[in-house]
């Protein structure tokens, strides 16, 4: 009387699929031994993402070949889970806790401050494609609170000067020692897209 | 599949744990967990490691998981043969050379570093362990072997009594194990607070097969840690507990649903999976008896609505995690439509402790109306921030203003956030309320999972309820409008009132807004305005503050405040250095603020503190 999960129509393979033939081969290998209805979607997808640090788009018609559903559900799928990221990701990418306790201690500050120096949104890439700014979930590391997370490592507790330091670091690094963080006109930008942006509806990085 | 009995297994966990117990040369325990690792616990132990090889020493080092004392990390236990325990906080790999030299080559005590005493008394000056704030009036049950026992080491888990509980109950009927669940009168520690025993009754008493045993380890209520904290430090709990129910409804399968921003716990409990299989404890004929079970570890991938059990069902059927309209109910069609149970973590894990002590034994603890005990995190503005187990029904205050110590020096508790972002916020003038779901429920607000999130004077109650909101927004499923769209314009509103162009008329509509998102098919749309909610019955002074004078009397709202040289300083060039968007600029040799590039980030205040300060944007300065 209860029918099986109402999206599973099993539907055979869509034709042949479209992109990379590489991306393509290793996505099938990676998700072979696979089967629908063995709660294994989510494992396939952590493991396109560990490969390639997102999940291209050919894997959405690949997967729904497999867990023979369509590819509206799975990219239905992909899009839900807010871990899962169809975009490659920036060549390094600062993580900003959004959790509670950092909040209570001054984490907008500090979200503030990166967005300009890092010349980028929350939830994007800067336009020059070295710096990701992601807002991440509480995991509970609060005595660090405010903190950010860069590349495993763990920053915190932050005064905003200190972020603020760390970050024009970080720059300095990246553009390999040329003191790219004069270039003000670029960050003049930035703050006025933001003041735009005024009611913060960009608050979620929507 | 060799057939072993519990005996077995018991003899020979006793002979590994004896070396820990009473070790015969100095035993170096290093509590390695998520809230130690990201201060350098893994380095701390490579250190260790490296410097008693390097000296020769005669030494073991240990992993052990997480004593609850996140503010203290990272945690190093040294015992020497002869029984003094030293526990040593802040121990950071450059520490280590110091601490070897004084403590296990010295044969003294590094004084600096250390916090404790281990063991029932204190001695040479140190205090025992159990009687520092944070530890006294705690009942460590569930957290027993937390920071205790290698959570890698299944040995350890059977020494200290585990699977015992599993040995009994298999030789009981599964129906006199359902009743003892549900004459101990636990209930659901998720939040929902509904009774254990009853869930198993349901499965219990459903007859489609495979039956599966679900364990919602999806911990995303933010500032909620304490399902992380169990899963990490003592993995095998769970995995016992779970068997139990399996064993109790005839359950042919289990899934452990671990979010995505927990790998340790994913790592570690797989592995005890793996290790539970090893020894027959899963499988076919678990521990000689004719009962077969499997447990499987599942990785979510970013979702705060799977933590709802409905939405973790489908999340489980490889689609959106979107919750689903009940009936029929899990135990009647659950995942895969077939019968399931889902229970939060520290329901599965009292489990084993009832089975294994008694129900009397178990339930000699706790408040008249709820038995047992609870395990809570503390994070916020407090002083000690870090995870702790006492009785249901405790003093609120106890725990968060004596063990926890309360907000820094010179702040003032302005409210405490239980649960998650759903289950609003009491006041100040309740924190003598007991730890326990009634008096929290009087008062509109849930006691929810475990999480504290306590606030300070320097907060603003409308800047995180925009957070609340937001969150809620966020998360949404987008099933039903009145979550989607409801908190969308609750969001709206709210954003209104904090950037100064709240109307009166707003906080009727706030009012509306949380009466529509009742409708809401799960809990997440109907619980989302639960903080907003409390606001008004708590903390209408200050939103009416927000709303009619335009002002944040905390100086947090964005829109209500700016940033202003007070007077010249010599502080201020360097607050001209720091800001971000060249907002602090001199004009013919005084320093002013651009307000138009200003972010109110507080950069420049932190450089300046008394040159530069936080003036009402509105009204008189």
């Amino acid at each position: 009387m209860f029918s099986q999960a109402s999206h599973n129509s099993r539907l055979r393979p869509v034709g042949p699929v479209a992109g990379s033939t590489e991306v393509i081969a290793r996505i099938s290998e990676l998700i072979a031994d696979l089967r629908p209805d063995n709660v294994e979607l989510l494992a396939a997808l952590h493991r396109i993402q560990h490969e390639f640090g997102y999940v291209p788009r050919e894997a959405v018609p690949l997967l729904a070949g497999k867990f023979e559903t369509t590819p509206a559900i799975i990219f239905g799928t992909i899009d839900f889970y807010s871990e899962v990221r169809t975009e490659p990701p920036a060549e390094t990418t600062v993580e900003w806790c959004s959790g509670p306790a950092c909040l209570l201690k001054g984490s907008l500050n500090i979200r503030r401050a990166l967005e300009a120096v890092l010349e980028c949104q929350m939830n994007r890439t800067s336009a020059n494609g070295r710096f990701g700014l992601r807002l991440v979930q509480c995991d509970g590391t609060c005595q660090l609170a405010p903190l950010v997370r860069h590349e495993g490592r763990y920053l915190g507790p932050l005064t905003v000067s200190e972020a603020i330091g760390w970050a024009r670091e970080l720059r300095r690094e990246m553009g390999n020692g040329k003191g790219e963080m004069r270039e003000t006109p670029a960050e003049k930008e930035v703050v006025g897209q933001m003041s735009e942006a005024g009611d913060e509806a960009k608050e979620a990085g929507e | 599949m060799t057939l072993t009995t519990y005996q077995e297994l018991r003899a020979k966990a006793d002979e590994v744990w004896a070396a820990v117990e009473k070790p015969e040369r100095t035993l170096i325990r290093v509590g390695v967990a998520t809230c130690s690792r990201v201060v350098g616990a893994e380095e701390t132990l490579e250190a260790l490691r490296r410097e008693v090889q390097a000296r020769g020493l005669d030494a073991d080092v240990m992993v052990t998981g997480c004593l609850g004392l996140c503010y203290a990390e990272p945690l190093v236990e040294l015992m020497r043969a002869d029984g003094v325990g030293v526990l040593y906080q802040r121990v950071t790999a450059d520490k280590v050379p110091a601490l070897v030299e004084e403590a296990i080559a010295g044969d003294g005590i590094a004084r600096e570093m250390a916090l404790a005493a281990v063991g029932d008394g204190g001695f040479s000056g140190l205090p025992a362990l159990g009687s520092l704030e944070f530890m006294r009036g705690q009942v460590r049950r569930l957290m027993a072997n937390c920071g205790v026992t290698d959570p890698g080491n299944i040995d350890h888990y059977i020494a200290r009594g585990g699977y015992e509980g599993l040995a009994k109950a298999l030789r009981m009927k599964p129906d006199d194990v359902v009743k003892q669940v549900e004459d101990s009168r636990l209930w659901g520690r998720g939040g929902a607070a509904f009774s254990t025993g009853l869930k198993w009754e349901f499965l219990r008493g459903a007859r489609r097969k495979p039956k599966y045993m679900i364990c919602n380890a999806d911990e995303g209520d933010p500032g909620s840690f304490v399902n992380r904290n169990l899963m990490e430090s003592d993995p095998h709990l769970l995995v016992e507990g779970m068997i139990i129910g399996g064993w109790a409804t005839d359950a042919d399968k289990g899934y452990i649903y671990i979010r995505d921003e927990y790998p340790l716990p994913v790592a570690r409990m797989e592995a005890a999976v793996q290790q539970a299989r090893e020894k027959g404890l899963l499988g076919n004929g678990i521990l000689g008896s004719n009962f077969s079970f499997e447990l499987e570890v599942v990785r979510g991938a970013g979702s705060y609505v799977c933590g709802d059990e409905t939405g973790l069902l489908s999340s489980l059927e490889d689609r959106r995690g979107m919750p689903k309209i009940k009936p029929p109910f899990p135990a009647q069609a659950g995942v895969f439509a077939m019968p399931s149970n889902i229970n939060n973590v520290e329901s599965y894990t009292n489990v084993p402790l009832i089975m294994r002590h008694s129900v009397q034994w178990w339930a000699a603890m706790g408040s008249e109306k709820h038995k047992g005990t609870k395990m809570f995190s503390l994070s916020g503005q407090v002083q000690r921030v870090g995870i702790l187990e006492v009785p249901l029904g405790t003093p609120t205050s106890e725990v968060v203003m004596r063990m926890g110590g309360g907000p820094p020096p010179g702040r003032r508790l302005k409210g405490i956030q239980p649960g998650g972002p759903l289950s609003g916020v009491i006041p100040a003038s309740d924190v003598e309320i007991p730890l326990e779901p009634d008096p929290y429920r009087e008062r509109g607000v849930l006691m929810g999972s475990g999480g504290l999130v306590i606030l300070d004077d320097s907060n603003c109650i409308v800047d995180l309820c925009i957070y609340f909101e937001w969150f809620a927004e966020d998360e949404s499923c987008g099933r039903c409008t009145t979550c989607f769209a409801g908190t969308r314009r609750m969001l709206e509103i709210l954003r209104r009132i904090s950037s100064g162009r709240g109307r009166l008329a707003d906080l009727e509509l706030i009012k509306l807004l949380g009466r529509i998102a009742q409708n809401a098919n799960c809990f997440h749309g109907q619980g989302a305005p639960t903080a907003v909610m409390s606001m008004f019955r708590f903390f209408e002074d200050e939103l009416l503050e927000h709303v009619e004078r335009k002002r944040c009397p905390a100086k947090v709202c964005r829109g209500l405040v700016r940033y202003e040289v007070l007077h010249q300083s010599e502080l201020l060039p360097a607050a001209e250095a720091i800001c971000p968007t060249q907002a602090v600029v001199r004009d013919n040799g005084s320093y002013r603020i651009d307000q138009v590039k200003c972010v109110k980030c507080d950069a420049c205040r932190e450089q300046a503190p008394y040159a530069i300060g936080v003036v009402d944007e509105f009204g008189p300065a």
